[in-house]
């Protein structure tokens, strides 16, 4: 049977896979798709708290629609600094972006 | 659905869903890796269905296949070996990386499992999107405003950002 912390710790391994796309990535895509993976994991944690434990709270319901638009915001601000990246250097990797390196 | 068909559903979709995901930063072709990412976020919104939340299943599989379609097309602009025949490593701190990713899954999954959490439980027939349509209009109408003030904004920022002889370019 499915309970709460079955749903949590599918989201949990969702989002420590989102968060090696992060760190482990170079390319500045791959990186926005990491973060789209973690913030998919809010979104079923959000989604298992609604059903499991707060049945009557469709205010989490409307969280979710709110982290699905912090989504396409995400990806629309990242997609617009990689373009303006790639204009001006010609890549995307973040590698070789070291200007504000200390 | 009850608990058996939710069981049934969740578990094998739930696997294929962490598989997917793991793909897309294991296969090297980044068309295929904008597909997997698709898949991966589908096979959520499956689960999201099978959890009662039916509205917002349908919503995120609508809302991810044209976003990862587009994704797809960015990479294919962008990266430098986007069909992964050139054997590109495009990694760095792999190591170090899925430590953290591992430390951090069983850190979470160990909070999960550990907690006391409140058990109530849906009844099967739960009238989820008439409740979330009168929780839009109603005592979030002004959030949902926010958020679609934000969508135009962003919008507006992000040509901003990426138009040529913009103020970011040199």
């Amino acid at each position: 049977m499915i309970s709460l912390p079955v749903v949590l710790g599918f989201a949990a391994v969702l989002f420590a896979i989102g968060a090696y796309g992060v760190l482990g990535q170079t390319n500045a895509i791959m990186v926005i798709m990491g973060v789209e993976l973690m913030l998919g994991a809010t979104m079923l944690n959000i989604v298992g708290f609604l059903r499991y434990a707060h049945p009557d709270a469709t205010s989490g319901a409307f969280f979710v629609l709110i982290v699905m638009t912090l989504m396409a915001l995400e990806a629309t601000i990242g997609f617009g600094l990689v373009i303006a990246t790639f204009r001006t250097r010609r890549t995307a990797e973040i590698d070789d972006l070291t200007d504000l390196k200390g | 659905m009850n608990d058996v068909a939710v069981a049934l559903v969740f578990w094998p979709v739930g696997a294929l869903m962490l598989l997917t995901a793991l793909y897309v930063f294991i296969t090297s072709s980044m068309a295929r890796a904008g597909l997997l990412l698709l898949a991966a976020l589908a096979l959520e919104s499956i689960l999201f269905i099978a959890l009662a939340s039916e509205y917002l299943g349908t919503l995120m599989l609508l809302m991810m296949s044209a976003e990862m379609v587009i994704m797809v097309f960015f990479m294919v602009m962008f990266m430098p070996d986007p069909g992964g025949l050139m054997g590109m490593d495009m990694t760095h701190d792999k190591r170090r990386s899925i430590a953290a990713a591992v430390v951090l899954s069983v850190a979470l999954s160990a909070v999960a499992v550990a907690t006391d959490w409140p058990a109530r439980v849906l009844p099967p027939d739960a009238p989820d999107v008439r409740a979330l349509g009168f929780e839009i209009m109603g005592r979030s109408m002004f959030s949902f405003l926010f958020a679609a003030t934000a969508i135009l904004f962003t919008m507006v920022g992000g040509i901003l950002v990426a138009k040529q002889g913009g103020r970011y370019a040199r």
